[in-house]
């Protein structure tokens, strides 16, 4: 029982070759890519290589401690993500040198991940926050895609009129079949033209190893200059979320990049929420939103220990 | 997906050993290990992987291995046979006779690609002399009705669904009793996406299935789901006791671990494989075929006995 106790103990690479495997494991049973778990690992047998075990704490606990600083540290965005100030610095600049411009944000992700249900949860937070939201349908293709938002927008009308207080939000749809870059290029003036505070621009889901639909991405933000551009990454998906994010981040030309994940599904999930981790690892963007279910309240900001807990436990 | 890449590590692994000047322990087990690898990076679940590694290494029993005996060919059969095991049931899925209505239900996670699908394979059957017909009992999804409809429009597959009524077991049912007293073959019901998290929407899946009596009940699952495959499946499997998947986005890079996952644990045959956005991306599936392909046989393929 006592076996694994080593108090005062300086830890080599032979000590924490078995743990560190059952820990790599262990990450990867809670749905982290191979690839990201392995990152995690190095990175713990780094910080513990050549240290001494505190009295009384075996090598388990000691990686354990060393894997939950190593999960917090990559899951912590380096930047702000107060998406609100940013919307306001836009629509109301305090510098009377900048004028007032509508703030666009994209969003874009493959096939059914939740891309226009958590567009949907987003304009109900802004409206919530009594923007005036413009929401467009830059899906041009998939059957129902329009039709889908138009009845997001009906729900969400009712909604803002409860909320009151300048809340507003309406559609922006050219049908099917048009090229979704001049749509969403169109749906950006006529914002501005018209004095919405924030432009959601839903996107077609694309296979990410598709070239042809990969690369209208470029003309997209061309054409929207997005604020942001978010990406919708499941958490069902398995260690693709790799592969899915690094493409999608490298998608948009020279100098645009990702600016944030939306994790949905995240209720679908348990304590499998891997693909934080995974997405994150691949491309150092933040996760700025979690989807956790199907209705316009499920959405979250990223609780770093919340996940860290699960991803642990 | 699976087939290539993973087919390719596989097989290189078994020759690489196999070819080896000596056929050691360590060698072998070398080998498991870069077998269970490639299985667990194509999102295999970690359970089935340690599940066939101490299978593998059971059956080959490298300690009382003989001088005489073929090293490799024992190998090679242990390493086949646990992997069409993996996706190969032995379960024989239900086939739809023409002349009597056949009803078929669709069921699956939010996003896998079901009222896509469903579209798919009432095309399939029509071609192939049924007459089939749809039903959506997705009262749910925002759009879903319109989603269907215009799918079925462009497949020109007859199509039932009701906007003015919001429990889907009603929907169901009536779009079924229509459609049986109009004679058709093959009936598909599309529904909701669900999970297994949230009691309400399987206790309405089995409330939809016991209202239309399905002759078949199909899981549909994404090609690239990850290590919740197993406990997903599992639940619905034990709810809606589905009798066929049909596994989507293959066309995607992802490896098709997870849904092979799902196959093993709920010993249920994927039917078919949905390869694009497109009506006709639809392909058969048929287990042996899509082993051997992984393994990238030539030689192989004189082991299959089954
Ligand atoms: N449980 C759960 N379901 C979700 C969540 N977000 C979206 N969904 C469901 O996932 C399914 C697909 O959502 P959509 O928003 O249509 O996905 P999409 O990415 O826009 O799909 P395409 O436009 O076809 O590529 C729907 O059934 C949604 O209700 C979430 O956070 N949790
Ligand atoms: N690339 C690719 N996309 C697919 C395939 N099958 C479905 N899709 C896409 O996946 C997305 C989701 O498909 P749906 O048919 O709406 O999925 P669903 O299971 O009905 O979704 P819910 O009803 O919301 O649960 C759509 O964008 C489809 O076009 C496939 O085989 N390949
Ligand atoms: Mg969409
Ligand atoms: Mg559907």
């Amino acid at each position: 029982l006592f076996r694994n106790i080593v108090g005062g103990k300086t830890l080599t690479k032979e000590d924490l070759v078995k743990p560190l495997k059952g820990m790599e494991d262990h990450l990867v049973k809670k749905n982290v890519a191979r690839e990201a778990a392995e990152r995690l690992c190095e990175s713990a047998e780094r910080d513990l290589l050549g240290m001494k075990t505190s009295n009384f704490t075996s090598i388990e606990t000691t990686l354990r401690n060393a894997m939950e600083v190593a999960l917090r540290k990559i899951l912590t965005p380096t930047t702000s993500l107060d998406i609100l100030r940013e919307i306001q610095s836009v629509t109301k600049p305090t510098s009377s040198r900048l004028s007032p411009r509508p703030y666009t944000i994209s969003i874009v992700g493959v096939n059914g991940v939740g891309k226009s249900t958590n567009l949907s949860k987003l304009a109900f937070f802004l409206l919530q926050n009594r923007f005036k939201v413009l929401i467009v349908a830059g899906d041009t293709f998939r059957s129902g895609a329009v039709e889908q938002l138009r009845v997001h927008v009906r729900n969400l009308k009712e909604l803002a009129a409860r909320e009151g207080g300048g809340a507003q939000v309406d559609l922006y749809e050219r049908g099917y079949g048009k090229d979704a870059a001049n749509v969403a290029g169109d749906a950006v003036a006529y914002a501005k033209r018209e004095g919405w505070d924030v432009v959601l621009i839903d996107t077609a889901g694309r296979r990410h190893n598709d070239q042809r639909l990969m690369s209208s991405l470029e003309k997209f933000a061309k054409l929207a200059k997005p604020d942001k551009i978010l990406m919708v990454g499941e958490a069902l998906v398995g260690s693709d979320s790799v592969q899915q994010a690094r493409n999608f981040n490298a998608a948009f030309g020279a100098g645009r990049k990702l600016d944030g994940f939306i994790i949905s599904k995240c209720d679908t999930v348990g304590d499998m929420v891997g693909v934080l981790v995974s997405m994150v690892h691949a491309t150092g963007i933040p996760v700025v939103f979690l989807g956790v279910g199907q209705h316009y309240a499920d959405l979250r900001t990223l609780s770093v220990s919340w996940a860290v807990k699960l991803l642990m436990s | 997906m699976v087939l290539s890449s993973l087919g390719q590590r596989i097989s290189s692994a078994v020759s690489d050993l196999t070819r080896a000047p000596t056929l050691d322990e360590k060698a072998f087990d070398g080998m498991v290990k870069e077998i269970c690898n490639a299985l667990i990076e194509a999102d295999v679940s970690v359970r089935l992987v340690s599940g066939l590694r101490t299978s593998i290494r059971k059956k080959v029993n490298f300690k009382e291995l003989g001088q005489g005996v073929n090293k490799k060919r024992i190998i090679q059969k242990a390493v086949f046979d646990e992997l069409v095991s993996l996706v190969n049931p032995h379960a024989e899925p239900f086939k739809p006779k023409k002349g009597k209505p056949n009803v078929i239900m669709f069921v699956g996670l939010q996003g896998a690609g079901k009222t896509t699908t469903c579209t798919k394979i009432a095309r399939f059957y029509a071609v192939r002399g049924f007459r089939s017909c749809l039903v959506c009992a997705d009262t749910f999804r925002a759009g879903a009705f319109d989603q269907l409809k215009q799918n079925a429009t462009k497949a020109k597959i007859p199509y039932y669904g009701n906007l003015l009524q919001p429990d889907p077991v009603v929907v169901a049912r009536e779009g079924v009793e229509k459609f049986k007293k109009e004679r058709f073959d093959i009936i598909i019901v599309d529904t909701s996406g669900r999970h297994r998290q949230e009691e309400d929407l399987f206790t309405e899946m089995v409330d939809i299935q016991r209202a239309i009596k399905p002759d078949q009940t199909i899981m549909v699952l994404d090609g690239s789901i990850g290590q919740a495959a197993e406990a997903q499946s599992r639940a619905f499997k034990e709810a809606a006791d589905f009798g066929a998947i049909i596994i989507t986005k293959t066309d995607g890079a992802a490896k098709g671990g997870g849904a092979i996952s799902a196959v093993a644990t709920t010993h249920t045959p994927i039917i078919f494989l949905g390869s694009g956005e497109h009506l006709l991306d639809l392909e058969r599936f048929e287990p042996e075929r899509f082993v051997s392909k992984l393994l990238g046989l030539g030689d192989m393929a004189g082991l299959v006995e089954h």
